[in-house]
């Protein structure tokens, strides 16, 4: 897992302008803008509830962007704005755009599918198929039409490399996913997502129901592989916010039935040592939430 | 001052005698209720039991005669077998199965799947459970009515086995929506989060993951046809003893046999040892299939890895 020859100067926050960076040639994820994904005055309506409303997000290329904020904030929500998992919700609606690479994604002629299989989602309870861990990797490539043995059995052992399952795992690629442990099963979701070949990683709460050690794993994981992925992360907990994230977005509602708004986004650095909000100051401390 | 006092005795009641009281209350009526509950299940089971041991004890020295089983049915004679009944038994399940497990299947797939929850679900629903509380004397008089006489197929087991399919698409489809809602919703998004459609996702891990419940329903079903009479009296026939070839002719599958021997069979003097070997042989089948269907649904889920049914 090289790095390649790019490195990424790790400043112009807010978004000035398009600088275009080198295009490793081992890594045809990196993208030629800083900004992936950007998030235009998104609104998200569940029947008639709004729950978020006037999202403004820009999502950087290889980094980490953490979305924090209380419960019922509209972080999944959000994230599941950007690769349109709402629309399995009957009566969600969006307005807004949500822009990658430059075309807007809720364009009516936009490919769900390929936005699907660009942008990967690992969710919050590990949820491997009830088939072998051979076949749960195998699905998604299957999809899309490989069939060939020996091009899967290459894509299954890259894919569980990188998500650091391979050693464990090699000598019973055909036993039940199911029997894996919390941590094991969650690395296997990632490695499910990265065998498509996605270029954004999107997480909700990844970490929720593992125990430290696997969330540690998890952790280091991420990192490793934000060098080749832009990865969006939901988390409820302040210090793996701090420790993974390069850009920290924090969600709030101010009442009780109000849309959930974006109350401050920076640099992670920035946002955990000298907030510019006094409410992301209370919230990161610990005062609420 | 009252107040007080009052506080007082209940505190008393509270630390002292209240507990002691409760706590033999409690235990009185626990062995009460565990009793009623026992001997309700008691005479559930028991009912079972007489019913079942009745019909073995008539028929099942008979049921087990090889030459009963695979022997030829008599006209006016005594010691006639039963094989051809059993063939048209199973032709007709086979036959049913293989109309009524698409049509049923795909009607669950769009209501659990495709269908926006609405007025054509509802529909769809109440006329499904409204026609599992028909008669299937009733739906015998239909299929006789319409597909016997009005599109001409005559008694045969084609329109005994359309006759039975009206009977079992409610439980069908009903059995199959549940297994599918069983299946957990997280399934459904890493699938389609992978990029996969509806269909796909459908048929790649839904539909396998619902196949225990799909193929217990199946398998009952079956049961279910071999043992119903009343639907096929009117549609399938009652005194042909010849094996059928084709859906097109008729034939007298077990129960429908059954109760002709006993209403009109007297022509053969040991009626009554046949209807009661058939019964206990309907019986066996039944309960062989009962069990299949537990087997078939536990081989499944080890299969899938899920050790505990869901």
């Amino acid at each position: 897992m090289t790095q390649g020859n790019v490195k990424l100067e790790r400043s112009p926050y807010p978004y000035t302008g398009q600088v275009v960076i080198e295009r490793a040639a081992t890594q045809p994820n990196v993208c030629d803008a800083r900004v992936k994904i950007e998030l235009r005055n998104l609104g998200l309506y569940y029947e008639n509830f709004k729950a978020l409303e006037d999202i403004n997000l820009h999502i950087m290329c290889n980094s980490i962007t953490a979305i924090i904020g209380p419960s019922g904030c509209g972080k999944s929500t959000a994230l599941r704005s950007l690769n349109r998992m709402n629309e399995l919700i009957e009566g969600a609606r969006v307005e807004g755009k949500v822009i990658m690479d430059g075309e807007n994604i809720y364009e009516r002629d936009y490919r769900v599918v390929r936005l699907r299989k660009r942008v990967g989602m690992v969710f919050q309870r590990p949820n491997p198929f009830p088939k072998s861990i051979y076949d749960n990797i195998a699905f998604g490539p299957r999809l899309f039409g490989v069939r060939e043995r020996n091009i899967l059995d290459c894509i299954i052992e890259e894919s569980l490399r990188r998500a650091a399952l391979w050693d464990e795992v090699k000598d019973k690629l055909r036993d039940s996913a199911l029997t894996l442990s919390g941590g094991q099963q969650q690395r296997l979701c990632i490695a499910r997502v990265l065998s498509v070949q996605p270029e954004v990683i999107l997480l909700d709460e990844p970490c929720a129901a593992l125990d430290p050690i696997a969330t540690q794993r998890i952790e280091d994981l991420l990192s490793e592989l934000k060098n080749e992925y832009t990865i969006v992360t939901v988390t409820h907990n302040m210090q793996q916010a701090a420790r993974i994230s390069d850009f920290t977005a924090f969600f709030m509602i101010e009442n009780q039935g109000e849309p959930g708004r974006i109350v401050e986004f920076g640099e992670t650095s920035k946002i955990f040592t000298n907030p510019d909000d006094e409410r992301t100051e209370e919230y990161i401390t610990g005062r609420f939430g | 001052m009252l107040r007080q006092e009052t506080r007082d005795a209940g505190i008393a009641v509270l630390l002292g005698e209240g507990v002691r009281k409760a706590e033999e209350r409690a235990a009185r009526y626990d062995k009460a209720a565990t009793w009623a509950v026992w001997s309700f299940a008691g005479v559930a089971i028991g009912i079972l039991a007489f019913i079942i041991g009745t019909i073995f004890f008539r028929g099942i020295t008979t049921a087990l005669t090889p030459s009963f089983v695979f022997g030829k049915p008599q006209a006016i004679q005594a010691g006639g077998g039963i094989w051809p009944m059993i063939v048209s038994s199973f032709y007709l399940a086979f036959l049913t199965i293989a109309i009524v497990l698409p049509v049923g299947v795909g009607a669950a797939i769009y209501m659990s799947e495709f269908a926006k929850e609405g007025w054509i679900t509802r529909l769809v629903r109440f006329g499904a459970d409204s026609l599992s509380t028909v008669p299937s004397v009733v739906f015998g008089i239909f299929g006789m009515v319409i597909f016997v006489i009005y599109f001409g197929l005559g008694y045969s087991l084609l329109a005994g086995a359309l006759t039975l399919t009206l009977l079992n698409i409610p439980t069908v489809m009903r059995t199959t929506e549940e297994a599918m809602a069983a299946v957990p919703h997280s399934y459904r998004e890493a699938s389609m989060g992978l990029g996969a459609s509806r269909w796909e996702t459908v048929k790649k891990i839904v539909l396998p993951s619902a196949m225990p419940g799909i193929t217990t329903g199946t398998v009952l079903t079956v049961g279910r046809i071999v043992g119903e009479s009343a639907a096929i009296i009117y549609t399938v026939g009652l005194f042909v003893r010849k094996i059928p070839t084709s859906p097109l002719q008729p034939a007298a599958p077990m129960a429908a046999n059954i109760w002709h021997m006993y209403t009109e069979g007297a022509l053969v003097s040991d009626w009554m040892r046949v209807a009661n070997g058939e019964a206990a042989f309907l019986l066996i089948v039944v309960l062989v299939l009962n069990l299949l269907a537990r087997l078939l649904a536990k081989v499944y889920q080890k299969k899938l890895g899920t050790k505990e049914a869901r």
